[in-house]
């Protein structure tokens, strides 16, 4: 820790430069926090905000337990198992990081909407396009490598030493996995958990390409908010925009006290 | 007993090389080497962490490469203690006899027989991290020997520890080794270790075992040029006065 900082004009500078960028942030989110607050009890009474609370509650609930139970076995196998074109598969399942969101949309509405696989998906009950489905599925889609990457650091910073001495003592592999593995990632899972669920709740690039922004059908926050400001409604907007911003603001708090640093690469991502 | 039968490994750039070995049933057999020569990965062959790219591993005549490390009946110790953290102390030795669904009042009555022989019965409701290295490696010991392994692989168990506490781990180990009558595979680069303990001892170089005999001719008369000069910064006196 550097002490005496204003003495010396490289840290002044390098202070400078970090107040700033904190003052425009917490300018930017204050302003519309000061603006928007007071119009919240109004937007929560309306109709359409309340339905979308509720699409958004439901959808980012049910994609998350998704990517938890998909995300929790590819993560083991990153972490531990010896696969060939392992750095290759990795890249591939990170992909959905570095893409545009609506590029991910458009790659599910062209996989769902145009092939013979999405036209049997529709044809078993299980449409898509336009629809709920379509949120839950544009959200895993975009959140699943996030997860994957949280479980994986996490998976890695358990000494897999203990997991040998538990097969020694007498546990199968599945055994050692669900009885020393699992409790010592349960930091990890429930910052990968709270984390997913918040960039569920704001998913909208994905979402708006392949479930549409159609009101009280798939009508999320940030589709609300999207519909909002189209139509000039700038306080259903803003409203909108601060509950993301609470939501936000209580998952980052969360994320780090239970595993911040699981995320970009300070355990091994 | 054990056999290794031309065993060989590469893992990175490390590789053991054609190891033939021989432990015999109920023996304490140390492997004595510097350090980044290969007596862990030796002692993770016997468990079953890895299998080798060449050789057989017979224990008790039977190829090792098709039991998996839970039917082995070994007990393994670290260095490092590799204590369950989430776990109590209790817990932690009781760990092993609850996979086995032995009934509780005697798992309790085992594991305290066990924390009283080895001076941790006060410590049962701790945490491994709120315990010393001392407290730690005789907990580490303890659930070892509560599942009454046939073999006790031990991985520099007392490396980390200061030599007063090393000392009278020393003595307890040897007590129980007694007591329990197993197999010890002991692995250490610390000659006072060796011959206060074993019974046998095998030199391992480079990756490559160079002399196995007693502890007293192994020291006394060492095979060729490498394993002297290994041995040569040890006085025999001190390596016997323990």
């Amino acid at each position: 820790m550097k002490k005496n900082w204003w003495q010396d004009k490289f840290n002044l500078f390098m202070v400078a430069v970090a107040f700033f960028t904190f003052l425009f942030m917490t300018a930017a989110v204050g302003t519309l926090m000061i603006k928007g607050l007071p119009q919240i009890g109004k937007a929560l009474a309306a109709p359409e905000i309340q339905f979308a609370i509720r699409l958004s509650l439901y959808t980012s609930l049910i994609s998350t337990a998704f990517c938890i139970v998909i995300a929790i076995p590819v993560a083991y196998v990153l972490a531990r198992v010896d696969i060939p074109m392992k750095s290759l598969f990795n890249t591939l399942l990170d992909l959905p990081l570095a893409l545009p969101p609506v590029v991910s949309g458009l790659c599910l509405l062209i996989i769902f909407g145009t092939t013979a696989f999405g036209a049997w998906l529709e044809g078993i009950g299980l449409p898509f396009v336009f629809t709920v489905k379509g949120i839950i599925m544009a959200q895993i889609f975009v959140n699943i490598p996030f997860m994957i990457r949280v479980m994986k650091s996490t998976i890695l910073s358990v000494n897999p030493r203990l997991e040998f001495i538990a097969r020694t003592l007498g546990c199968t592999p599945a055994q050692a996995f669900w009885k020393i593995t699992l409790p010592l990632s349960k930091n990890g899972i429930i910052a990968g958990i709270v984390t997913t669920w918040a960039r569920a709740l704001g998913e909208f690039g994905a979402a708006l390409m392949l479930a549409g922004a159609t009101r009280f059908r798939t009508e999320t926050l940030p589709i609300s908010l999207f519909l909002n400001m189209s139509t000039g409604d700038l306080e259903g907007a803003m409203a909108a925009a601060n509950l993301l911003i609470i939501i936000s603001i209580i998952s980052l708090y969360i994320f780090n006290k239970f595993g911040g640093d699981f995320i970009g690469g300070t355990r091994g991502v | 007993m054990i056999r290794f039968a031309d065993v060989s490994i590469k893992l990175g750039d490390f590789s053991l090389k054609n190891v033939n070995l021989e432990i015999k049933e109920g023996e304490f057999f140390t492997i004595l080497g510097p350090t980044g020569t290969g007596k862990t990965v030796i002692l993770e062959l016997i468990a079953g962490l890895y299998r080798p790219d060449a050789g057989k591993i017979f224990i008790n005549g039977a190829d090792a490469e098709n039991i998996p490390p839970e039917r082995r009946k070994i007990g393994f110790v670290y260095q490092d203690y590799a204590l369950f953290p989430h776990l109590n102390v209790y817990k932690n030795i009781a760990f092993g006899p609850q996979l086995g669904k032995i009934p509780s009042p005697i798992i309790k009555e085992r594991v305290k027989d066990l924390a009283d022989m080895l001076g941790i019965a006060h410590l049962l409701e701790r945490f491994p991290g709120t315990l010393s290295g001392g407290e730690q490696q005789r907990v580490s010991l303890a659930r070892a020997f509560i599942m009454k392994p046939r073999i006790l692989l031990l991985d520099e168990p007392f490396g980390a520890l200061d030599p007063n506490t090393k000392r009278m781990l020393c003595r307890e180990l040897k007590k129980m080794y007694l007591q329990y009558q197993c197999t010890v595979i002991h692995v250490t680069h610390d000659f006072s270790e060796a011959g206060m303990l074993a019974d046998r001892i095998g030199i391992i170089l480079e990756g490559r075992v160079r002399q196995v005999g007693g502890s007293r001719e192994v020291f006394e008369n060492p095979l060729d040029q490498k394993v002297a000069s290994f041995l040569g910064a040890e006085p025999l006196k001190t390596v016997f006065a323990g």
